[in-house]
Parts: C-alpha cells; structure tokens; sequence
C-alpha cells in the first residue's frame, strides 16, 4: 500500500463545516449526536466524554473511523490531535475495520501455565491468520491479549468483550462452526467497511509513537537491532565480550521478524 | 484442617440473585447507608474507616481513612473514584464482585462518598468488563430508583450524582493518577506525585480513589463495627481479604479469608491442593507484580506485612500457585510481555527495559541465547526499578529475578541447548 493510499484511508471525509452531499456518516452523526451530548453532560468537563464517545461510534461503524474521531473532536471543541492521541493510547479501539467476531484469548500467566498456547496454536491453524489479524471474508479478527480476569477458569477467552472459559479445541471448533453457520449466541459486531488484513496503524505505517503502542512496535527503539534508543543498557552493550557474540548473532539474523514483539512462541 | 473460608463481600454469590436491589436489600443491603445518613453522619463513618485499620484492597495496601483525611478543607469541590480497573495479571475478585454484588459496591462508593463530602462519585471499570458494566447500569439504575442515588438521599439532605465510566483497554489506568488522566478523557498516563490525588486529583481537585473490594466492606465494617474487622487478622494488616488463587491448583477461584490466615491453608484447605502427584515449586502471592514465594514461605501468614517482609508483596492479593510442570522461563515471559506491553511509555527505563528483557527472553525460548542475556536479566532490577513515575515500571522485574535466582538453571538449559545446537 502506498503512502499516500494510507493516509486517505486516515482522513476523515466528514467535515462540520463543508456540506458533501451523500455522506454516509451525516446521518449517524445526526443520529448519536444526542447520546453524545447526554454523555458530555455526565461530566464537569466534556472532554471527559472523549472516551465513551468513541465507544459509542465504535459500537455503531464496527471501528473508530478517522469520521468518528473528527465528529468527536468537533462536538468537544478540542484539535482533532487531542482526540488522536487519546484514542490511540487504548488498545479497545480499532483504528481500522476489523471482523464481525473479535477472538481475543489471554496470553498472560495462568492462562500460559494452563495451555493457553496451544488454544493459540490452535486458533492461528484453523483461522489460517496470526495476532492482529482478520480473516479474507472479514468474520474472524484474531488478537491476543492480556490478562482478562478470569484466571480461574483458564484458559479463558473473550468474543466481542463477552467472556468464554476453560477453552478446550472442541468448544473452539464448535464455536467457530456457529458462528459460521450463523447461530452463535453472541451478536456480530457492525463492520461499515471491509477489513483488510490488520487494524493496527503503526505495523504498517512505521509511525513511532510513544506509549503502549510505540513498545511493541518492531521500530520502536529496543533489542540488539537497534542502537537508536539504547540508554540504559550501554553498560552490557559495551561489553566487549557481549559486543562480539552480538555481532555474530546480527550477522546470521539480518532483520528482527516483524511480529517478534508480538508473537507467541508455537 | 477446617477451612478458613468467611464470607462477607461473598455472602450470596451462587446462591442469591444479589443483582437484584430487592435481593440484595433482604440480606440487609443500604441500611448501613440509611443509618449513616439518618443516624450517624459523615465523621462516624470516617472515624469506622479509620478506626478498622481498612487498608486498601487493589495492591498498595494503604490506610483508608488515612488517605481519606488527606483531603483538605479548602471548600473546593472533592470527588471519589471507585478503581474497577482490575487488570493485575492474576486478580479477578473485582471481575466477580462487580458481576455478582454490583449494589454492594454502589453502597460502598456511597458510604465512603458520604463521609468525605463528595457529591460527584464515579466507578471506573475496565474496557473488557462489557458484561459487569451493563449489570452495574442497571443496578445504578435501580439505586436511583429507590433514592439511594441522587437528591435527598434516604430523605436526608445529602446529594449523590453517580457516573459509570468505561475503560478502553490499558492496564495503567489502574494506576490512580493513570486513571484520573483516562476519566478527564486524556492518554492514561500517571502524573508526576506529588500532589497527590487527595490534593490535585479529577479535575484539579481533591480525589480519593479507592479499589472496589475496600469500598465494598464499608457497609459490614458499620453493621458490624471497627472493631470486628480490626481484630480480624495481625494487628497492623486486619480484616478480610477475597483472595483469587489460580494456576496449577485443584479448585482455583475467589476465597475470601482473615489476613494472616497462611499460605499454605490458603493453597491446601481453600483451592483443594495441587493437582494429584505433582510437587509444589513456587506461589506468586499478590499479582504479577509480585515475587515469587518457595516451598519455605508456605507457612507464612498471609498479610501486607509478613508477605512485604519475606520480600514480596500482598499486592491485590492475587495467588498464582506453579507445580513441577511449570516452565519459569515461559512464565516470566509471559509477564515481562505484558509490562513491556502495557508500559505507558513516558519512562525510559520502563518502555525501553520491559522491551529488552522482553527481546532476551524471546531469543534465550527461541534458541538463540548467550551466556551473558543471563546477564542482562540479571541487570533489569538494577537497571529498571525505582526510576520510573509509577509502579509499572517497579513491576517489571520482582518475579523474574525471583525465579532467575532459583531457577537459573531452568534458564541456563535454554542457553545450553542453544548453543549446542549452534556446535
């Protein structure tokens, strides 16, 4: 995809201000504006509302569009910076279209001690996708996540937020099978859009961004790849003895794998 | 041995539909709050806070009331946040109090809003809790109903307004100034300390944010009196506890127990023991922050002081017990993953030394580790806590440099292999 691809697919086509006809997300906007406006009015100070806001939105087009974003911006009176860099912070909104059923399985502690990564294994085999990803016929969006609260039931899991416990390969294949065939008790999400292959913006893009989405980035400083950030572990680096075997280990390993601060271990 | 159980906040739960405020008012629920109101006033139910030594139930542990007499008089407006952030790698007693006795904690953020004089509460539940945010609304909707919520309430002269507010999926809003940043609508990031909350919280202005579950035993501390929960457990670390206990264990859940009941009791009489032929190798007692306890703590006391003492921490009093099978490497992975994750990112040594450990653990599981990533797992205490703002960055390091140090050679096998391979 070419950059400039990229960046309409994160321009809002939506304006407050400049009136194009045909615009789907005139009518949502005039739809939720009320329920925004109740919201705003739970709080001291609206910006408080930012959050719930684009949950809101999210619940309606399936995703936090670059429209919702400036609709939220617009009904705060704030940048639309400031909503960006809220939003970009929580890792509960999908900055692009995602599939109808949103698998997230723990990957954290008691779920790992209790066969978590074989639930893992088992789901990136039979969805035929990886972390962060949606499926061809845009169904299935795949993540692994962190702890859920639900460590004694382990391995546990949640499908669009609602939770599933003590996951075994069977009650994956049968869920897998009724949401296919369309009798899973769970209800789909909206998808207004079709998804592509991710949702996350940084993997593709390359964006640094400070924070809980910059530290899992493969760009972000970090690893022995990468002396642009490294400050704090100088010390070892320096180490002449570390230094060599380091060299080594660059040489047979040109590049870190782009998921390798994701991944699980399969 | 006979079990240790109680129940206080558990009272109900799989038996009684306490979702219901008819239910839950026929065991006795909001009387204490019509009683505070009508009967006692603000400072009693302060002075029951501080009088039952209440120390806080999310992880840090710190007097109640204390925090609460922090608050200045300065006829400002004051607020108080219920944490329902729960996110600790290991803790799920808030996931099922929300979900099981939503009015309990409605009447404990009431309570505790009552005797500091705020008329503003809010409950801050985590993004992932869609089920026990729609079972709080409809129980706050009830509340409101029946005039526990709003103008006048329980016919006296106190107002109430009460805002459920939904996270968005980000461990650091657990952190209080990390969650008063989300609920103003801003990156989750933690302030700079001081001021604190009680001085500079929501919005400027004085804040007490409290956990769920130390909310939620105010109403028993009234009916029962201070006294009762002060002598309930070690004179510095009393009163009760609902205790998550998961891992490799028989019956793995939420028991609710006296503190100083021991670890062992809690392991063996609560969640049933460890799987059949299997031997015990360790417990994390209180949250993946914490570290890991041995064969030789098992007879401890389970309290904030004994476990602080034995170089651990009580933490949200989340117990993650590992028999023969567990892998420690894997483990602390899987830990070292989630700070390196969930690090906010505004400290260096936090975003940058979760990364790297993270990146030495994954190479040491992927067979390709040296001698000296030993070595820079061994640095991380060193080179990562107590630099940071908040204690996500503290968090990093306990439990991998417990096991490191008594598994080394779990970790050493790794490196072995690796480089047998490479010959």
């Amino acid at each position: 995809m070419s950059t400039a691809e990229r960046d309409t697919e994160l321009t809002a086509t939506w304006d407050p201000y400049v009136q194009r006809p045909g615009n789907d997300f005139d009518a949502l906007f005039v739809k939720l504006k009320p329920e925004c406006e109740a919201l705003i009015a739970l709080y001291e100070d609206a910006r408080s509302a930012l959050i719930p806001m684009a949950h809101l939105f999210q619940e309606h087009e399936g995703f936090t569009s670059p429209n919702a974003l400036a609709a939220v911006a617009h009904l705060l009176e704030q940048p639309l910076a400031v909503v960006e860099s809220t939003i970009s912070f929580y890792s509960l909104f999908y900055r692009r279209p995602v599939g109808r059923y949103m698998l997230q399985v723990c990957r954290n502690l008691s779920c790992i001690i209790n066969g978590a990564e074989e639930i893992m294994a088992y789901f990136r085999e039979h969805l035929g996708i990886g972390h962060l990803e949606t499926t061809a016929d845009g169904l299935f969006s795949y993540e692994e996540v962190e702890c859920l609260a639900a460590c004694d039931r382990a391995p546990c899991m949640q499908v669009n937020l609602r939770f599933k416990y003590d996951l075994t390969p069977k009650m994956i294949d049968d869920m897998l099978a009724a949401i296919r065939g369309g009798t899973y008790a769970v209800k789909a999400r909206p998808q207004t859009k079709a998804p592509k292959r991710t949702w996350k913006v940084e993997a593709e893009t390359g964006r640094k961004s400070a924070g809980g989405v910059g530290v899992s980035n493969p760009n972000n400083a970090g690893g022995v790849g990468d002396r642009s950030g490294v400050i704090m572990l100088d010390r070892i680096v320096n180490d002449a003895a570390f230094a060599a075997r380091s060299h080594e280990r660059l040489a047979s390993e040109p590049q870190l794998r782009p998921s390798a601060g994701d991944g699980g271990h399969h | 041995m006979a079990s240790p159980v109680v129940e206080v906040l558990t009272r109900g739960i799989g038996e009684l539909n306490l979702r219901d405020i008819e239910v839950y008012r026929s065991t006795g629920g909001y009387v204490q709050l019509e009683r505070a109101i009508k009967e006692l006033g603000p400072q009693a139910v302060m002075e029951a806070a501080t009088g039952s030594n209440l120390r806080g139930r999310g992880g840090a542990g710190f007097p109640t009331g204390r925090k609460w007499s922090f608050l200045p008089n300065n006829g400002r407006p004051r607020y108080l946040v219920c944490n329902c952030d729960e996110a600790e790698p290991g803790t799920f007693k808030d996931h099922m109090l929300l979900e099981e006795t939503p009015h309990q904690i409605i009447e404990g953020i009431l309570l505790g809003s009552y005797a500091i004089g705020c008329h503003h509460a809010f409950i801050y539940i985590r993004g992932e809790f869609q089920d026990g945010f729609e079972i709080m609304r409809d129980a706050v909707k009830q509340a409101r109903a029946a005039g526990y919520i709003g103008k006048g309430i329980c016919g006296g002269d106190y107002d109430l307004e009460f805002t459920i507010h939904r996270g968005a999926g980000a461990y650091i809003c657990g952190e209080e100034t990390g969650l008063l940043n989300s609920l103003e609508g801003k990156r989750g990031e933690p302030r700079l300390k001081p001021p604190f909350p009680a001085i500079k919280g929501l919005y400027g202005e004085p804040t007490v944010v409290n956990n769920v579950e130390t909310l939620a035993y105010l109403p028993y501390i009234l009916r029962n009196g201070a006294e009762w929960f002060a002598k309930a457990g070690p004179e510095r670390s009393p009163g009760f506890k609902v205790v998550s206990i998961s891992g490799h264990v028989k019956k793995p859940g939420n028991y609710e127990v006296p503190l100083g009941t021991t670890i062992r009791q809690l392991i063996d009489d609560c969640a049933g023991g460890l799987r059949d032929g299997r031997t015990f190798l360790g417990v994390q007692p209180g949250g993946g922050s914490s570290a890991c306890l041995f064969a030789e703590h098992l007879d401890l006391s389970y309290d904030f002081d004994t476990i602080a003492k034995a170089g651990s921490m009580l933490g949200s009093g989340a117990m993650v017990v590992f028999d023969d099978t567990t892998d420690f490497v894997k483990a602390s992975y899987a830990l070292i993953r989630f700070y390196a994750h969930e690090s906010c990112g505004q400290c260096t040594p936090c975003r940058e030394g979760g990364n790297w450990i993270q990146k030495t653990l994954e190479r040491i599981l992927d067979g390709r580790g040296v001698d000296s990533d030993i070595d820079i797992l061994m640095s991380a205490a060193h080179e990562i806590t107590g630099l940071n703002l908040c204690a996500l960055g503290d968090s990093i390091e306990p439990f991998l440099g417990s096991v490191l140090k008594r598994f080394e050679d779990q970790f050493r096998a790794y490196v072995q292999r690796a480089e047998r391979v490479a010959s």
